[in-house]
């Protein structure tokens, strides 16, 4: 056995160890890339230096084998000097690139990097610490060191929402985004100046560390949060939506979108829907292939029933179109969630009216019923049409209520649905496609034809109404157009077709 | 009206919002005028006079902010800049500033405990034909000593 000192202890190892070795027996810290104890030895990093008292040289610890009374240390001046300088050799041409690196954390480079790197900048004056992760308000979160004072958001501030909260505070490099007092900036139409920060000073709660952007594709649609219908981004990946955004339309919303829209994104994910379609089997309702479903109400006869259909202002007009001509003489029934708020307007964008296409239903269907005077027991077939924005809908709950007392039920829903125990004789029930899983067209406040486009498929067992018109009109031969990347789906599974 | 603004400095302030082209231009008189009254320019004084001039409250502070010669904390009843700019450091500024911190057992920029004196290193006051030279509170004094200096403050003190 030979006695040596590291860092200071004294320890024992046996003949034929390497001071490596010896470290690593005695669990100090030695920094290491190209020794590994299953490989040969390489020697090559230079990263394991060592000072050994009486050799003027530094020595690496990988190659070099312990003597009796050898006195050892990796914590010396010298040693940290020679590793800093070993560390810049080897960061000459690395790129630095540990944020979008996937061995970050767990990288020997990035940890050698944390102990000896050169933190400062070569700027001969010292960085000035700003503020950082600053809640600025219940929506947004600031941080004044990555601030290039743009003034964008100041001049949001007052020149959009006319709210004047955001100034630019003291002078020169100590120069600060702030607000009086550090009042909260809480305004309809914050999370804009997030969208218009050209750099990461500002950023959304709702958003932030959510997902990395470039894993999101984002499609041109339109807001249905409120019957104005600015124009948006919808930012998704196949596992559904994570934020919306506005898009450039001068004629319509200009740059901007109220934060209440920015929500919009919220019910269209799976953890919120409807998953499969239901129907009732001995009291119960339960979940069945969609084919089934489809195939169960086709063979119900329609003949003679009296049909009452209760619609809101949610769903687009070439759903409105299909669903008359489906129940063609039945009673149409229009459910309103605000009425005395649908002339609201708050002198930017933000409607009282929380449909998009409130238009599109009255001018579709002319003889519309308010739903104030809607009773299921009326009819032989409800057909109910829950709003997929259920979230605006104070009465929801209340209205799925009623319909228990339907006589034979076709509802469709967006939403998941509460457990319901039911009386009827039918019940259909049939998962709905969102804003984002379909094509169409909505009728703003304005009149003005807005196109909302599919972006992704979030529930491959949802239907729009047009084409659950279709398929049930056409004997279920129908293809409905999914996402291409779902070619597997309901419709190609029809039992007896292949 | 309120307490922080009294009503001769309201009718001043409206006097110098018609006075310019902008009232924006009204800001530093008034603010002039608040640190006059109170020896400093609180938020909370900001807030107020946000109200009288219908500017938002965040621009003024923005004006408060970027010039050194507001106070954004309460001052003590002499409030002495030295300067240490060239010709008053090479003079002793640097030395003199220290010197009165010492004597007043006061910190740069704090308030001494009884309330008399507070001490502020400054940039050049324009006067370096008499370094070193200090001000207080808006009177220049010049060609200074670490004893004349004292001593004026001592005279002011009582």
């Amino acid at each position: 056995m030979l006695k040596c000192t590291i860092n200071g202890k004294e320890v024992e190892v046996k003949e034929g160890t390497t001071i490596i070795e010896a470290y690593k027996e005695m669990q100090e810290d030695i920094a290491h890339y190209c020794w590994h104890p299953g490989l040969s030895i390489a020697g090559v990093c230079r990263l394991c230096v060592v000072e050994i008292e009486g050799n003027p040289r530094l020595q690496i610890a990988c190659n070099t084998e312990v003597r009796d009374g050898m006195v050892i240390s990796n914590v010396s001046d010298k040693v940290e000097e020679a590793v800093r300088w070993g560390l810049d050799f080897h960061l000459i041409n690395h790129p630095l690139d540990c944020p979008i690196c996937d061995q970050a954390g767990e990288c020997g480079l990035q940890e050698q990097y944390m102990k000896y790197g050169q933190y400062d900048s070569s700027m001969a004056e010292n960085k000035v610490k700003k503020r950082k992760v600053v809640d600025l308000g219940p929506k947004i979160v600031l941080d004044a060191e990555r601030c290039i004072l743009c003034s964008r958001c100041v001049r949001f501030t007052e020149e959009i929402s006319k709210t004047n909260e955001l100034g630019i505070f003291n002078r020169g490099d100590h120069s600060m985004i702030g607000t009086v007092k550090d009042k909260p900036l809480d305004n309809d139409y914050s999370v804009n100046t997030v969208d218009i920060c050209p750099v990461g000073a500002l950023t959304s709660k709702d958003f932030r560390f959510q997902q990395r952007v470039w894993y999101l594709e984002n499609t041109a649609t339109t807001c249905p949060g409120c019957s104005t219908g600015c124009s948006v981004s919808v930012y998704h990946n196949k596992e559904g939506a994570y934020r919306v955004k506005p898009r450039e339309d001068k004629e319509n919303n200009g740059y901007w979108m109220c934060d209440e829209g920015r929500n919009v994104y919220k019910f269209v994910n799976k953890e919120a829907r409807l998953l499969s379609a239901k129907t009732l089997n001995s009291g119960k309702l339960s979940s069945v292939r969609l084919a089934q479903a489809l195939e169960d109400f086709t063979s119900f006869n329609r003949e003679g029933k009296k049909v009452g259909v209760l619609l809101t202002g949610q769903n687009t007009t070439e759903e409105y179109k299909a669903i008359l001509e489906m129940f063609a003489g039945a009673d149409f029934f229009h459910w309103k969630n605000n009425e005395e708020k649908f002339n609201d307007f708050d002198g930017l964008l933000k409607r009282g009216d929380k449909n998009p296409n409130t238009n599109g239903l009255i001018e579709t269907i002319s003889n519309l019923k308010d739903a104030k005077s809607f009773n299921a027991s009326n009819y032989d077939l409800t057909v109910a049409v829950m709003p997929e924005n259920f979230l605006v809908y104070e009465d929801y709950n209340e209205k799925l209520e009623s319909l228990k007392a339907s006589k034979n039920l076709l509802l469709f829903s967006a939403a998941k649905l509460p457990k319901m125990e039911l009386k009827t004789e039918n019940t259909w029930v049939f998962p709905l496609k969102t804003f984002v899983e379909k094509e169409g067209s909505y009728l703003n406040h304005a009149k003005t034809e807005r196109r909302i486009q599919k972006a992704t498929s979030i529930v491959t067992e949802a239907v729009a109404l047009n084409e659950f018109a279709a398929a049930v009109s056409r004997g279920l031969k129908i293809n409905i157009n999914h996402h291409e990347s779902r070619k597997q789906n309901e419709f190609t599974n029809i039992p007896g077709q292949y | 009206m309120s307490e922080l603004i009294k009503a001769d400095d309201v009718e001043f302030i409206k006097k110098e919002m018609v006075r310019y082209e902008d009232k924006y231009s009204a800001i530093i008189p008034s603010l002039y005028k608040i640190q006059a009254r109170h020896g400093w320019v609180s938020e909370d004084s900001v807030e107020e006079l946000s109200k009288v001039m219908e500017i938002p409250s965040a621009d003024i502070l923005e004006v408060r902010n970027f010039y050194t010669m507001f106070n954004q904390k309460p001052v003590g009843k002499l409030h002495i800049q030295v300067c240490t700019n060239v010709s008053c450091a090479m003079n002793g500024g640097r030395e003199l500033t220290d010197h009165i911190c010492k004597k007043y057992n006061v910190k740069k920029g704090e308030v001494s405990s009884d309330g008399t004196v507070t001490v502020n290193q400054v940039e050049c006051l324009g006067s370096c034909d008499t370094a070193p030279m200090m001000q207080i509170n808006d009177k220049y004094w010049e060609n200074l000593t670490n004893e004349s200096a004292v001593e004026i403050i001592e005279k002011l003190r009582s």
